[in-house]
């Protein structure tokens, strides 16, 4: 609540950093392009995780097993310096691998269209791994006996998958949700060197913009009550979460 | 048939995982005119190290490796240590206001590190501590994850054997050194290693903090060697990013067991 660049003594502000966020367009922008970012990310997690997931759990190669969980796991551990380092070259519009395999031109980074889905495909590579081995945990958990039981009662795997999978692994699901929602919407380290936010913005995050504000134009009492935005978001949604948890998450 | 074609797609699949990484060393152990060829080089010919070499030329990478690895270290021992004494107290002695204090904690955990780094800024700056990796490994010598994750762990461990060492004679740093982390060392170690990886690829806290060369971590000085470099030897960037990738991964694959076991039963993350 203070006007304050680090040097001069704060000056009280009252509530004018919260009526200017309200007011900045750049905000408005960032906070979208963060919820579109935690969505997109939450649903790819989730869902192709389940389904790598269910193929690993099935397959009875060891081999397979082995290799398709480190294979997986390998980006997790990488860190994302790296991580946005390499994509950066795989996806040079000139000399990429993604460009010369997909057959296409497209500078991924630089067109406004592209840059965010990139991102959470790039997302994606670097946390699939850990989201996949917490689904794969919450799948062991499954008792076989309850799938004998409904095989017994002539239930077929798309229904014994969602009447007896489903609502046994629900606590892990719903863990991994939250989980990845959270890291999400933190996002922060693949926008600032892999595309600065750019193109004009388009793929600026919350916490990005907090730290342009707060360590780059100096602005310490707007970037604190960005951060209070954001802490704010992450509460509600959770509490959100845990609510419409209590529906489907069986206990 | 069936099971053939899951096991094909699986492996296609994890291939397609590790191309990206694949990539990155193969390029590293080209010759520069043979890196970034079209269509893309897959075993390097003739392989070779002169990229390596050349690496401390373009950034003082065995500084920042031995700053990485300094924080690495300090955070490591310094959050296993806290984490244990405050895991015991929180699970083992009685006080007053013990379980508030523990809520207060845990409402900490879900407050993100983005959110504290302005104040944690603020203050380092009073102590003249900006740009020096003190900031870096000070405020994560207390881990409140840590202490959540091994209070968990202590309270399976049976208090009878407590008991009987108080019998004994013995007082709780005795308990807690000589009976419960000999046991609790499954944990102890899982949460090493996370506290470890976490550290050595922190990117948001020393990009922050640091600025000078000297005093960068990897992640951030190989950042930084992206924008000083322009048209300049990508293959050297290449090595650089292998010498930061491979000890993590080659770690992994020596403790692959514990880790994703305790990944999978606590959902540890970075």
């Amino acid at each position: 609540m203070f006007h304050w660049d680090l040097l001069s003594t704060p000056e009280f502000a009252g509530l004018d950093n919260f009526k200017q966020l309200v007011s900045d367009r750049a905000t408005i922008r960032a906070v979208v392009n963060t919820f579109v970012f935690a969505l997109a990310s939450v649903v790819t997690h989730i869902g192709l995780g389940m389904l790598l997931a269910l193929g690993v759990h099935r397959t009875m190669t060891r081999g397979t097993k082995y290799f398709v969980r480190t294979a997986f796991f390998f980006p997790f551990l990488v860190s994302w310096a790296a991580v946005a380092l390499i994509w950066k070259y795989v996806l040079d519009p000139a000399f990429g691998l993604a460009n010369y395999y997909l057959s296409s031109t497209t500078n991924w980074l630089a067109s406004p269209t592209w840059a965010l889905p990139t991102l959470i495909v790039v997302d994606w590579w670097h946390t699939i791994g850990y989201t996949f081995i917490i689904l794969l945990a919450g799948l062991q958990t499954v008792p076989a006996q309850l799938h004998e039981a409904a095989r017994v009662d002539g239930a077929n795997a798309w229904w014994r998958f969602w009447s007896v999978t489903l609502p046994v692994m629900s606590p892990t699901i719903f863990f991994a949700t939250v989980i990845t929602f959270i890291g999400a919407f933190q996002i922060f380290d693949p926008m600032v060197i892999m595309t600065q936010g750019g193109p004009d913005g388009a793929t600026r995050s919350i916490v990005q913009y907090t730290y342009e504000k707060g360590f780059q134009s100096f602005e310490v009492g707007y970037a604190a009550a960005l951060s209070l935005v954001l802490f704010v978001v992450i509460m509600i949604v959770t509490g959100l979460q845990f609510r419409l948890g209590r529906r489907w998450v069986h206990q | 048939m069936k099971g053939k074609l899951l096991d094909l797609v699986l492996v296609l699949s994890g291939l397609l995982m590790i191309a990206p990484l694949v990539w990155l060393i193969v390029t590293a152990l080209s010759e520069p005119i043979n890196a970034f060829q079209l269509p893309p080089q897959w075993i390097p010919r003739p392989p070779t190290l002169q990229n390596f070499q050349q690496v401390p030329d373009l950034i003082p990478f065995a500084r920042m490796a031995w700053n990485s690895l300094q924080i690495a270290v300090l955070t490591t021992a310094g959050a296993l240590f806290t984490s244990a004494l405050a895991a015991y107290a929180f699970n083992r002695l009685r006080f007053p206001g013990r379980d508030q204090i523990f809520s207060v904690l845990l409402a900490a955990l879900v407050v993100p590190v983005q959110l504290t780094v302005v104040p944690i800024f603020i203050m380092m700056r009073w102590l003249h501590l900006v740009d020096s990796t003190v900031a870096i490994w000070l405020p994560a010598l207390v881990n409140v994850f840590g202490i959540f994750f091994l209070r968990q762990y202590i309270s399976s461990i049976p208090r009878e054997l407590d008991e009987a060492a108080i019998m004994d004679g013995a007082g709780h740093f005795w308990i807690l050194f000589r009976v419960i982390l000999p046991l609790a060392r499954p944990g102890l170690t899982a949460l090493g290693i996370f506290v470890f990886e976490a550290s050595w690829n922190n990117f948001f806290w020393p990009y922050i903090f640091l600025s000078s060369p000297e005093k960068m971590t990897l992640p951030v000085g190989l950042v930084s060697l992206q924008g000083a470099m322009g048209g300049g030897p990508a293959v050297v960037l290449f090595a650089a990013i292998t010498l930061v990738v491979l000890p993590i991964l080659v770690l992994f694959l020596i403790f692959q067991r514990s880790f994703i076991a305790s990944i999978a039963s606590t959902g540890l993350r970075a």
